[in-house]
């Protein structure tokens, strides 16, 4: 029997990158990544240290083969899924150029990525928050202080917290790309 | 070719110029960047993620036409559409070199 350990991390959406260093220095002190699971729980299992570059692709649906076999041609070691998001990692001693250790080789994809993560992430927030979050919280506010007001303020306030956070992130990263 | 088109490809991305050009006969994204790769020297590394996004979008817009299917892998080939992006592009990148080696100038 390997020795394994669980892990409990939580990443924002727009803290993929910390997520992938966070993976690859795991790597480096003899722990690979054996698989996900949701919402924030890393299985990982001993291994001998190595510099393992880890990457993540937001696809946001079930992967087909197609595409898992053209991570494959590309060396991809395919690790799993979680809400949306598709680990690869790949040895850096396995790559002749520095370039063979991204998955998105020009600012265009880059910014896609994002895009495509505000479009199915952010704005079903958005509505959950404005369509439930904020007419619960003034409902309880209504009835008088209760458990529920304060459920509801946590949840405004987690809300609001993610808002600024991923937003302003992903903001920034955006910016990061096209200044590249 | 609509202007929404020629808004998103003229001019084109490095990558997808080199995408579509080799595209001239019938290629896998693996394939493809292996090509690139080689014609510029190494200079030019396709993303996986990269290569699969702008296949998807190329299909999508009709640039290029899913062909076959090998090994899981799907083979795609430029269509009369694509053919007329790629023209467009290039007379653009030929005017481009032309004027730059000064050719107006020695008139």
């Amino acid at each position: 029997m390997s020795e394994k350990k669980t892990w409990i991390r939580f990443f924002t959406i727009a803290d993929y990158e910390e997520e992938e260093s966070w993976l690859r220095n795991q790597h480096q002190k003899g722990w690979k990544l054996l698989r996900m699971t949701p919402p924030c729980f890393y299985v990982f299992e001993r291994c001998q240290p190595e510099d393992v570059v880890y990457r993540l692709d937001y696809k946001n649906s079930t992967e087909d083969s197609e595409y898992l076999q053209m991570f494959r041609d590309y060396g991809w070691e395919y690790c799993g899924q979680c809400f949306g998001w598709l680990y690869f990692r790949k040895s850096v001693s396995e790559m002749s150029l520095e370039q063979e250790g991204e998955i998105f080789s020009d600012d265009a994809s880059k910014v896609d990525m994002i895009d495509h993560i505000v479009k199915t992430r952010m704005l079903p927030l958005l509505i959950i928050f404005f369509a439930c979050v904020i007419p619960q919280f003034f409902r309880a506010l209504d009835r008088g202080v209760s458990g529920w007001l304060i459920f509801w303020v946590t949840m405004l306030a987690l809300y609001l917290y993610l808002f600024i956070h991923c937003g302003g992130k992903l903001r920034r990263l955006k910016a990061k790309y096209k200044n590249e | 070719m609509d202007d929404k088109l020629r808004r998103i490809y003229v001019p084109m991305t490095e990558s997808g110029f080199y995408i579509l050009y080799c595209l001239q006969r019938p290629q896998h994204g693996y394939g493809v960047s292996q090509q690139v790769r080689q014609m510029t020297g190494g200079e030019v590394v396709i993303g996986a993620g990269t290569m699969y996004g702008s296949l998807s979008k190329m299909e999508k817009d009709g640039l290029i036409a899913f062909v076959a299917e090998e090994d899981k892998r799907r083979l795609y080939q430029i269509t009369a559409l694509g053919r007329e992006v790629l023209e467009t592009e290039l007379r653009r990148i030929e005017r481009l070199y032309k004027n730059s080696k000064g050719v107006y100038l020695d008139e």
